[in-house]
């Protein structure tokens, strides 16, 4: 691998890319047989990784990650569908779970710190220390708190014996454990990671990630994480309006849902309103009869009329940092959510 | 099937008894089961932002106005809006007076909704004064869906009025109930001391006239007190003062009647065992007089429309709130309302105190 500092984006397969229901058994018996063009994308999942992956000027390209439970077997219908979504990626990484199966390790065929933690901590290690990180996951499993986590410990924020205390509470396996142990003792520690972006796929309330850092930004699609990477210099105008033309076709939403929706990342504080505006005055200085630059520069211009005075509140770190062990324990994810209460229809 | 044009319903976050939490609330859960729905939340805009982020719900079909502060139930509400030119109730009217959204749901108070729709909305042509109306269960079943709830109006959004105000009350209420109850042709009666024409104060007598004269609603004549529980007719009419009593009232004897029944339940077995044995029958009667099931009470008489929700509603009553002002919004009440009262403009009016025939 070459030792020049790269900007690094890496991604979850399942509800973070792929749209994959697991909600019922004929669903998940469905996916083995799934072939590449059977799967079905987030929307503008791949219009982004695409735009992330291609390098800015004067850098080298970036370095893409894909991290999935999937199992080893499925890695030829998954290397397809990311061809054909036209994905370039410098590694992929999936799970053995035949392998944990064979070896009666039941646990980990769902458990995923102790499969994902080692996999990151291992691929940090084989990166110059320089390079910075962007994470794509789900709200679906642990995510969140894995990011975090890895973020923590790479930074330095967290010890190899509070790595043991996360692997013990998520019940890894001796092996994992001396493994994410090995790995950790070969990442050069550095606050390498910018942004963890967690989808929200099973619509958890943001603020439960709140116990984490300011750095893990709930998305509820990928067109609110395509303002924060403009924001934050990862994407510019164009393809801000690329990606959103991609979300507009694949989600079928009518403009005033997506300005709702660009409000509310103002709004939670991920996109500053001076980044907002640029972002207006880019996409109407050309003239242009690109419907989807329209669109975006439609919602800068509701975000002024609904929001006036906007006011951006950055999010602020917890201090001291989260009981990851806890919150493993606990889980952080969509099965820790309250459903809804039923409501009445009313009576006239 | 088409799907139902999209209703944008700007919703004032801040003069609940409860806080803006229960608004907030109804707001995430609609947006999460009625596609069909904009909610505008309108408040202070960082802790409505705070209070939506801790439930679930689809940002595609909320936003939010910031707005100023907001009136509260103990204040003067022409004072508190002089004061406070951009509180919540104002900016949720603004939204709906610019067509930024298409109806005003508020449980703030009564008084400071009727003065922001005034200054803001506009009102019906030919209506001089709103008219705050109120659903209550019945006896009786209305039109052809068996609705078990009849309309009473006004209830308090004005305390005195005149004949051609009655009249104006019985169209609006009429039209309400025809666009919300999806009765054709609500029968309309006034409320008095008696059903003869010459009973009751003048401005009765006199409306009753005039009702009588012009084709404006399906007139029922005069009903008594004991008539409105029974349900004799869909919409009964009175002065906001007379209204509002006789819906306090109401709820008195509903309240009165649930505690009697906790109160004999504690006192002997066998009673406690009748009312267990009713149980399926009683919380029925209990929920259809329940109040946060109606949907908020409907501020008639503006060109756009306006509920005014219970100041003690829960998210559930303020959700229901929320789907009967899209389902008004979608009906074209005011020109309706216009039509009818149109056909009043032919009619004399007789002089207040003048000969009755």
């Amino acid at each position: 691998m070459s030792r020049e500092v790269r900007r690094v984006y890496r991604w979850d397969l399942d509800k973070t890319y792929l749209r994959t229901e697991f909600d019922s058994l004929s669903r998940l018996a469905r996916i083995p047989f799934e072939t590449a063009d059977q799967k079905v994308n987030v929307p503008a999942s791949a219009a982004l990784l695409r735009e992330l992956s291609s390098p800015l000027p004067g850098e080298p390209a970036p370095f893409v990650s894909i991290l999935s439970g999937s199992p080893l077997q499925m890695r030829r219908v998954l290397e397809e569908k990311l061809a054909l979504d036209g994905i370039r990626w410098d590694e992929f990484v999936l799970k053995d779970n035949l392998g944990n199966l064979v070896r009666g390790r039941f646990r980990a065929l769902r458990e995923q710190v102790g499969y994902k933690l080692p996999a990151l901590l291992r691929s940090r290690a084989a990166l110059p220390p320089g390079s910075r990180e962007v994470l794509f996951g789900d709200d679906s499993e642990a995510d969140a708190v894995v990011y975090s986590i890895y973020a923590d410990l790479v930074a330095g924020r967290l010890t190899v014996q509070d790595l043991q205390r996360v692997l013990r509470s998520a019940r890894a396996y001796a092996d994992a454990r001396s493994a994410a142990r090995e790995a950790l003792s070969a990442v050069p520690r550095a606050d390498a990671v910018e942004v963890v972006f967690i989808h929200l796929d099973q619509r958890t309330p943001p603020h439960r990630f709140a116990a984490l850092s300011p750095r893990v930004v709930p998305v509820f699609n990928w067109f609110q994480a395509t303002l924060v990477l403009f924001a934050r210099g990862h994407l510019d105008a164009a393809a801000v309006v690329r990606i959103t033309r991609a979300w507009l076709e694949q989600a079928g939403v009518s403009p005033e849902v997506l300005a709702n929706h660009f409000q509310d990342i103002v709004r939670r504080g991920h996109l500053p309103a001076h980044a907002a505006e640029r972002l207006g005055l880019l996409v109407s200085e050309a003239e242009s009869t690109d419907a989807a630059r329209r669109v975006v520069w439609g919602c800068v211009r509701r975000f002024r009329d609904v929001s006036p005075g906007p006011r951006y509140r950055a999010p602020s770190a917890p201090d001291p940092l989260p009981d990851y062990a806890l919150l493993v324990d606990r889980g952080l994810g969509a099965e820790a959510s309250p459903t809804p209460p039923a409501e009445g229809d009313p009576a006239t | 099937m088409d799907s139902p044009p999209r209703v944008t319903i700007a919703l004032d976050a801040m003069g609940s008894d409860h806080g803006p939490g229960e608004v907030v609330k109804a707001a995430a859960t609609l947006s999460l089961s009625r596609p069909d729905l904009t909610l505008v939340l309108v408040g202070d805009e960082p802790l409505l932002t705070h209070l939506l982020s801790q439930d679930r719900y689809d940002p595609g079909q909320i936003a939010i106005r910031h707005a100023e502060g907001f009136v509260s139930m103990d204040e003067s509400p022409g004072a508190a809006l002089e004061a406070r030119p951009r509180a919540s109730i104002l900016e949720a009217a603004s939204l709906v007076a610019s067509g930024a959204a298409d109806a005003l749901v508020t449980a703030g108070p009564t008084g400071a909704a009727v003065l922001a729709a005034a200054r803001r909305l506009g009102r019906i042509r030919g209506v001089r004064r709103a008219a705050l109306a109120a659903v209550y269960p019945t006896e009786a079943l209305h039109g052809p869906v068996g609705d078990p709830f009849a309309l009473l109006l006004d209830v308090g959004a004005t305390t005195s009025c005149d004949a051609r105000d009655l009249v104006t009350f019985a169209a609006l209420g009429s039209a309400y109930a025809r666009a919300v109850s999806g009765n054709p042709s609500p029968r309309v009666a006034l409320l008095s001391n008696g059903a003869e024409p010459t009973k009751g104060p003048d401005e009765v007598v006199d409306a009753h006239r005039l009702l009588r004269s012009a084709d404006i609603v399906d007139f029922a004549g005069n009903v008594e007190g004991l008539d409105i529980p029974k349900g004799t007719v869909d919409v009964v009419v009175t002065s906001g003062f007379v209204g509002n009593v006789v819906l306090k009232m109401l709820e008195g004897v509903a309240e009165l009647a649930a505690d009697l029944a906790r109160d004999a339940s504690g006192r002997k077995f066998l009673w406690r065992m009748g009312l267990t044995m009713l149980g399926s029958g009683l919380r029925q009667l209990q929920e259809m007089t329940d109040w946060s099931q109606y949907g908020g009470a409907p501020i008639l008489g503006f060109e756009r429309p306006v509920i005014k929700a219970h100041g003690r509603s829960r998210a559930r009553a303020v959700a229901n709130a929320c789907k009967v002002a899209a389902k008004v919004a979608r009906a074209d009440l005011p020109r309706e309302v216009e039509r009818a009262l149109g056909r009043v403009g032919e009619v004399p009016v007789p002089p207040r105190g003048g000969p009755r025939p």
